[in-house]
């Protein structure tokens, strides 16, 4: 202590207190830094933060759309590898028809933010107090899209960090949003709400409720995902964007079911429902099947802004279709299918008895719902249900990277990813 | 005549010149204010050996406080001496001091010329880094590496990381690509933290400068490789013939007074002072070459079914990109050279990228004022068609002494660099991807005039780096002293990346332009006092503070879509985006360190710093970190044998962190846009309760010198553990946010031993033959993630407790070698990611008439790495030139004659990305130089005192492992040296540099 009292004292004594100064200075440093740019939590629960979390939560559940829909579309071969296995491209696994659990975590982590982020944000609307009863319903309407999507194309259920769960919890919370969606919302978000109610219904076999909420929709409504080419890759339209020629060239029609049918330069009289182009370039890169595929890239989506269609109309004329295959009426189930074909410009379709009907009803379900990310839930729910009638042979694994649809196995839905099981006590592995 | 030089510049009008007139006036004027009524000691400092000059030797009057620094031509000037008997003694760092006894007359002039001899241990030696204030080497009781220039580097390096590679044990320096102007990750003693930078902070004259590179020149959206995939390094804005010493400290022992963001060890360079005297100017011209050793297989190992050159003239052993590549164009005469094909016309038309480099530099002063003024233009071509870099670097460095008691010091260097760059790395808009994947590339045609158009993108960067600072040291009383420096370091960097309309794959062009400002703002101080204790033992308390504020701001303007040709701005384009970006962290601290002597024989330290910082967590506090460190001058007791040499014993222990980053502390939501409208995304999950990670180091070893002052030996043991990691905690992606979070959770650990060893086989009086080797061996191990799952830092790197940090971990073949298809293992740990092993090998021959000739190699061993090109092209089935020789098997013999790891990495039916992983051990030699002064006639001729000229090879012999089949260990990812992981994209491996210079001294 003298020591230190000796200092004390010479520094005193020559007047040098500026370090004594300096060091207190220092010690009233301010710490508390609020950088721009990022929100903290507590500021959405005022009122005005409530339109960008609604408008959030839809985007989260476009993020989980696009990459599902996308992945879900070379596995059930909408689409056929012709390229890039890189940022937008479809890899090795996929293009064998394998949704291994340890390439799926994108998908798994978008779509459960988006689920998350839906129920989240509806409750923080409530706690707050919804500023308008529409911003609520749509925050609904999104929420009941992103279980949807789960319920369609995911093998279990996992909530919040906890246990696996059947498939149905999807379902059950799908329906409970759209519920609320459609009370509280009015005009096309309300119908689409109920569309979408009717496509979670038809999914669970639930036929009569189905229909019910079909009947209402007209042939021409369209509610849609919306996509934007203006905000970078998260935004963008991924089936289209990995298609265009800039640089990808990720996948084509070749090989495909559409090959033949769809319309084209090569079948200007195709249905035209389901378009490509024919290109005499080659997809970007060689794939392990084939080689250097032909880019014939799908024409359905020109543009990596364009929407992708939820629910339509037409969707729930394929719902009552198919629920009467189910109660064994098909003719009348060919009579909505050729009353969809003759509105598109397109010869009917022929059966005569019901395989042949769930044949055709499979096909044009195809058609109706191309690359909107619907395939891989029919593809599932027809095995569950041991649905007569046939898949088109390119739609079918045909066991071999060198042959028929080039899959060497198809697997109908996504497993719990890796990142969920290395992280989550609750799960044990990709099946929970 | 200085006044009509001046007016004589003004009347012309030109700024310019006028600065430079004031400059030169400046220089010829103050010497002249030196007194003349005492006396003057005057005289030049050689080297012994070589017989050169020797600048930067203190010479000063023993106890008088009266002294100067020998400039760069050896001779010295102590004015205003007063008459009487003195010991005159000259000491600098690697040189024996020598001490001359002299008379000084009243208004006389003494001459004293001095000898001096390289010394292996300097005890004496003043150190600076990881003391507060100043401290004797025999003090320090850790390891401090230093490089004294003008000594130790013969060869002028390109920039500093080239100065520095090879040299110091227990540091790794290496390059990223080709990519002109391109910074080196730099390592010391491995990997420290898993998150956060593992670059060690820089500091230069004191003040705190950006170690993390500037940013990348890439679009704020689209994939993020459509760049040339490097970035420049702010340590290459220092001018490498403006530095006279470098410090390196490499550890938590040694670097706790720096506290938070110190763990990774500190770089301090110390730039030329003037000396008193009359100005001496140094001028130096190089002119060099820059060219690439092969990295890819010989073309005699292609299989029958291909063709000896691509469709553009490229071979294998560039992987097809030499008919773009300066120094390996194909000839002109060659059938395959198409029209408007740059090409080999014959003699001295490619030889490679040209590199020119002119420095100047002026130093002098009066016994209280006293300056170093330099400046250095360089302009380099790269090995890449586009790139080219031009950099101005100014220097203005003042010493000022208005009392006794005050000295102020103000150093001050601006650079501007330009940089043009072509698209390289993992860019399918790139040239270098699209010419490695030949005709599978994103054109499906690998023809010269399908390729060329990628040349279109313009990449160009301007930095514009600023770094002054101003110390004022005042010493109120003999014993007592304050140091205050204040440091600004601003750098402004404006990245323009244009795709122009009609670009081969954006044919409605894109163009990004962004402006850039890192700045860091540092306030330090330090007190010290010398206190004589009882019992002889003397102690110096000091205590202090530190501030350092960074910010980090940018703004990008996006456009594409624009309606035609032309040179674009953003407001042309069909759709604009506007991107802006802000940080600011604040890290402050207070230390206080306590110093005992023995003796002069045994030395204590004690001190602990206590910092703040913005990125902890609120409910974190300060953190404290201790630091304790001894030295025993062994060869100064008793029993001692003089003949037995010196030797000093010493062994530290300390504490230093590393911050979380800005965000991490607090739970965010994203402001995203949708459609024009805004939206929020979750974010991060938050953790009020984080802070810094804390590295304790324990480290011992010795340094002597033997043999009669032929041997040194510097041995260090060191051991780390980094407690509180900060590990990114991977969040269930069920409960919304996917992003991980930073936690304090982890636990890892380092150790290792480095040695240094010098022995002068020759030393007479004309020749001198030294040899020298460091060997440094490290190893890491991840010793706990506090319960949390094993996660991946990117590139296969993994942090997996029981394994190196960070380990690379793929699938793997288990029968490698068997002819049969392979069985595949998950998750096989193939080693770390940073070498294990780093041997530096160096000699210097000084031989009759001033020649130096000097060598100096290195080698990495024991690291892992993804040649990620390979897997790229692998799964795409490109004809990868890697494979060549099991194609050729494949092709001769069968495919059973194939292995098994074969099959796997060649075969597209076994395809992983993860039978990418190869060793990374390579041996290079760093640099072959010879140096030869210029007869003395010819420099007096020039009116110089003395020139020399200096040939050098540097990276111009390589070796690497041969499982490496393709590239290069110095190959980096798309973010050039600020990854945490090593693994290659499709670069061109850095250079080999030929390099002439004539450096003449005024």
């Amino acid at each position: 202590m003298k020591h230190i009292a000796r200092i004390a004292s010479s520094m005193t004594h020559k007047g040098a207190l500026l370090p004594v100064a300096l060091v207190t200075v220092l010690a009233a440093c301010d710490f508390d830094v609020v950088n721009p740019g990022r929100v903290q939590e507590e500021f959405l629960f005022e009122v005005e933060a409530q339109q960008a979390i609604v408008k959030g939560i839809g985007r989260a559940a476009s993020e989980a759309q696009n990459w599902v829909g996308y992945t879900g579309a070379a596995i059930t071969r909408e689409v056929h590898p012709s390229g890039s296995t890189g940022s937008f491209g479809i890899t090795v696994e996929w293009q064998n028809g394998e949704l291994d659990y340890e390439t799926v975590n994108t998908h798994w982590n978008l779509s459960q933010r988006a689920r998350w982020w839906g129920d989240d944000g509806v409750a923080k609307i409530m706690e707050t107090g919804a500023s308008e009863q529409s911003l609520l319903a749509e925050a609904y309407l999104w929420a009941g899209y992103a279980y949807r999507l789960l319920g369609e194309n995911f093998c279990v259920s996992v909530i919040d960090g906890e246990s696996a769960g059947a498939r149905s919890v999807y379902y059950d919370r799908a329906i409970a949003r759209f519920d609320q969606a459609a009370s509280l919302g009015s005009g096309e978000m309300a119908m689409a709400a109920v569309a979408g109610r009717a496509a979670v219904k038809a999914f669970m076999g639930d036929w009569a409720g189905a229909v019910s909420d079909a009947s209402g929709i007209p042939d021409g409504f369209v509610w849609e995902m919306p996509y934007f080419d203006t905000e970078g890759d998260a935004t963008r339209n991924r089936i289209q964007f990995a298609t265009q020629n800039e640089p990808y060239k990720a996948h084509t029609q070749k090989f495909t079911k559409y090959e033949d049918y769809a319309q084209s330069d090569n079948n200007p009289a195709g249905d035209p429902r389901v378009p490509y182009r024919v290109t005499d370039e080659t997809g970007d890169a060689a794939v392990q099947c084939c080689g250097q595929v032909p880019w014939w890239p799908q024409q359905k989506y020109t543009n990596a802004g364009d929407n992708i269609p939820l629910s339509k109309g037409t969707e729930m004329r394929m719902i009552e279709a198919e629920a009467m295959l189910v109660s064994g009426e098909w003719q009348g189930a060919m009579d909505k299918i050729n009353a969809l074909r003759s509105a598109a410009g397109v010869e009917a379709a022929t059966a005569s008895n019901a395989a042949e009907a769930w044949t055709a009803l499979k096909h044009e379900r195809g058609i109706v719902t191309w690359l909107e990310g619907r395939r891989l839930g029919d593809f599932f729910r027809w095995n569950r249900d041991n649905t007569p009638g046939d898949r088109h042979p390119l739609e079918m694994p045909s066991g071999s990277q060198h042959e028929g649809s080039h899959l060497v196995q198809q697997d109908l839905c996504f497993p719990i990813a890796r990142g969920e099981v290395d992280t989550n006590p609750n799960i044990n592995g990709p099946t929970g | 005549m200085v006044n009509r030089l001046l007016e004589s510049v003004r009347s012309r009008g030109s700024g310019a010149a006028f600065a430079g007139a004031a400059l030169l006036a400046f220089a010829l004027a103050v010497p002249a204010v030196a007194h003349a009524q005492d006396g003057t000691v005057t005289g030049s400092v050689t080297d012994a050996a070589s017989q050169r000059p020797v600048g930067s030797v203190q010479v000063h009057l023993v106890g008088t406080g009266l002294g100067t620094l020998s400039r760069d031509n050896g001779r010295f000037i102590i004015l205003n001496v007063p008459p009487g008997d003195y010991t005159l003694r000259a000491e600098r760092i690697g040189f024996t001091a020598v001490e001359a006894q002299i008379t000084v007359g009243a208004g006389g002039t003494v001459q004293q010329d001095f000898n001096l001899s390289a010394q292996a241990l300097g005890l004496d030696e003043i150190v600076v880094t990881g003391t507060a204030g100043a401290a004797r080497r025999r003090e320090v009781g850790n390891s401090v590496s230093q490089l004294n220039i003008e000594e130790e580097v013969v060869a002028p390096p390109q920039n500093v990381d080239a100065l520095l590679q090879g040299r110091v044990p227990g540091m790794s320096v290496t390059q990223s690509s080709a990519s002109v102007g391109g910074g080196a990750m730099i390592r010391l003693r491995g990997n420290v933290s898993m998150t956060q930078s593992n670059q060690p902070l820089i500091y230069v004259d004191g003040v705190r400068v950006r170690s993390s590179g500037f940013a990348k020149n890439v679009p704020p959206i689209g994939y993020s490789g459509r760049s040339n995939n490097d970035v420049s390094s702010p340590l290459n804005s220092i001018s490498p013939q403006d530095i006279e010493r470098v410090e390196v400290i490499k550890g938590a022992a040694a670097t706790t007074l720096y506290g938070t963001e110190a763990s990774a060890g500190v770089i301090q360079i110390f730039t030329k002072r003037g000396s008193v005297g009359e100005a001496t100017w140094t001028g130096q011209i190089n002119q060099g070459l820059a060219r690439n050793l092969t990295f890819g297989p010989d073309p005699s190992l292609r299989p029958p079914s291909e063709n000896p050159t691509s469709l553009s003239g490229g071979r294998s052993d560039f992987l097809f990109i030499n008919p773009w590549l300066r120094g390996h164009k194909p000839k002109c005469d060659d059938a395959i050279v198409v029209a408007d094909q740059p090409c080999d016309s014959g003699l001295f038309s490619d030889m490679g990228a040209h590199q020119q480099n002119y420095a100047l530099s002026v130093g002098g002063g009066a016994e209280n004022i006293r300056y170093f003024v330099s400046g250095a233009f360089e302009s380099d071509d790269g090995v890449l068609p586009n790139d080219h870099e031009d950099k101005l670097i100014l220097r203005g460095n003042f010493t000022f002494s208005p009392r006794e008691d005050l000295q102020l010091q103000w150093n001050t260097s601006y650079t501007n660099d330009q940089l043009a760059h072509t698209a390289g790395g993992n860019n399918a808009h790139g040239m270098t991807l699209n010419t490695f994947r030949r005709d599978r590339n994103y054109l499906n045609d690998e023809s010269f005039n399908a390729i060329n158009p990628f040349l279109n993108q313009e990449i160009t960067t301007q930095i514009d780096h600023l770094i002054t600072g101003l110390t004022a040291t005042y010493s109120p009383m003999a014993n007592f002293s304050n140091r205050l420096s204040i440091g600004y370091d601003l750098a402004q960097q404006d990245n323009r990346n244009l795709r122009p309309f009609g670009f081969i794959r954006a044919p409605t062009g894109i163009l990004a332009t962004s402006r850039y400002e890192f700045n860091t703002l540092t306030f330090d101080y330090v007190g010290s006092m010398d206190v004589e204790l009882p019992s002889g033992i003397r102690s110096a308390l000091s205590f202090g503070g530190q501030s350092v504020t960074t910010r980090s701001e940018v703004t990008t303007a996006y456009g594409d879509n624009f309606p035609g040709p032309g040179d674009p701005d953003v407001d042309n384009a069909g759709n604009t985006l506007g991107f802006e970006d802000r940080t600011r962290v604040v890290n402050a601290g207070l230390f206080v360190e306590s110093k005992f002597d023995f003796s002069n024989k045994y030395f204590l330290i004690a001190g602990v710093r206590v910092d703040g910082n913005s990125a902890f967590g609120a409910d974190f506090g300060f953190q404290a970190y201790p630091k304790v460190s001894g030295s025993y001058i062994i060869s100064d007791e008793d029993f001692w044998n003089e003949g037995w040499g010196s030797m000093k014993l010493r062994a530290a222990w300390g504490q230093a962190g590393r911050a979380p980053g800005a965000f991490d502390a607090v739970r965010t939501f994203g402001a995203a846009g949708w459609g024009g409208v805004p939206a929020f995304l979750p974010s991060n999950v938050g953790n009020p309760e984080v802070g810094p990670e804390t590295t304790t180091e324990l480290e011992a070893g010795f340094e002597g010198s033997f043999v009669d002052d032929r041997l040194a030996l510097d041995f260090t043991y060191f051991t780390q553990n980094t407690a509180q990691a900060l590990f990114s905690v991977r969040q269930i992606p069920s409960l919304g946010f996917t992003s991980s979070q930073l936690a304090n959770v982890g636990e890892l650990a380092n150790s290792g031993m480095e040695l240094g060893l010098t022995y002068s086989i020759i030393r007479n009086d004309t020749w001198t033959w030294d040899i020298g080797s460091t060997l440094s061996l490290h190893d890491s191990e991840i010793i706990s993630l506090g319960g949390s799952p094993s996660f991946s830092i990117g590139g296969f790197g993994w942090v997996v407790e029981g394994h190196p940090a960070p380990v690379i971990r793929s699938d793997c073949v288990t029968n490698p070698d068997a002819h049969a298809d392979p069985i595949i293992e998950d998750d096989c740990y193939h080693g770390p990611n940073q070498a294990t092993t780093i041997a530096g090998m160096h000699t210097t021959f000084q031989l009759p008439g001033g020649i130096t000739i000097a060598a100096r190699a290195e080698y990495q061993g024991g690291a892992f790495m993804s040649n990620g090109p390979q897997a790229a092209a692998t799964r795409r089935s490109v004809r990868w030139a890697g494979c060549f020789e099991a194609y050729n098997t494949w092709e001769t013999q069968g495919y059973a004659a194939l292995t098994a790891e074969e099959r796997a990495r060649c075969d597209l039916q076994f395809y992983q990305s993860d039978f990418s992983i190869q060793p990374a051990d390579f041996f290079k030699i760093r640099e072959l130089s010879f140096q030869a002064p210029l007869p003395e006639a010819w420099a007096s001729m020039a009116g110089a005192s003395r020139a020399n000229v200096t040939i050098s090879g540097r990276n111009f012999f390589r070796w690497v492992d041969p499982l490496m089949r393709t590239l290069d260990p110095e190959v980096g990812g798309n973010v050039g040296f600020n990854t945490r992981v090593r693994s290659m994209t499709e670069h061109v491996p850095p250079p080999a540099f030929y390099t002439f210079a004539l450096q003449v001294v005024f």
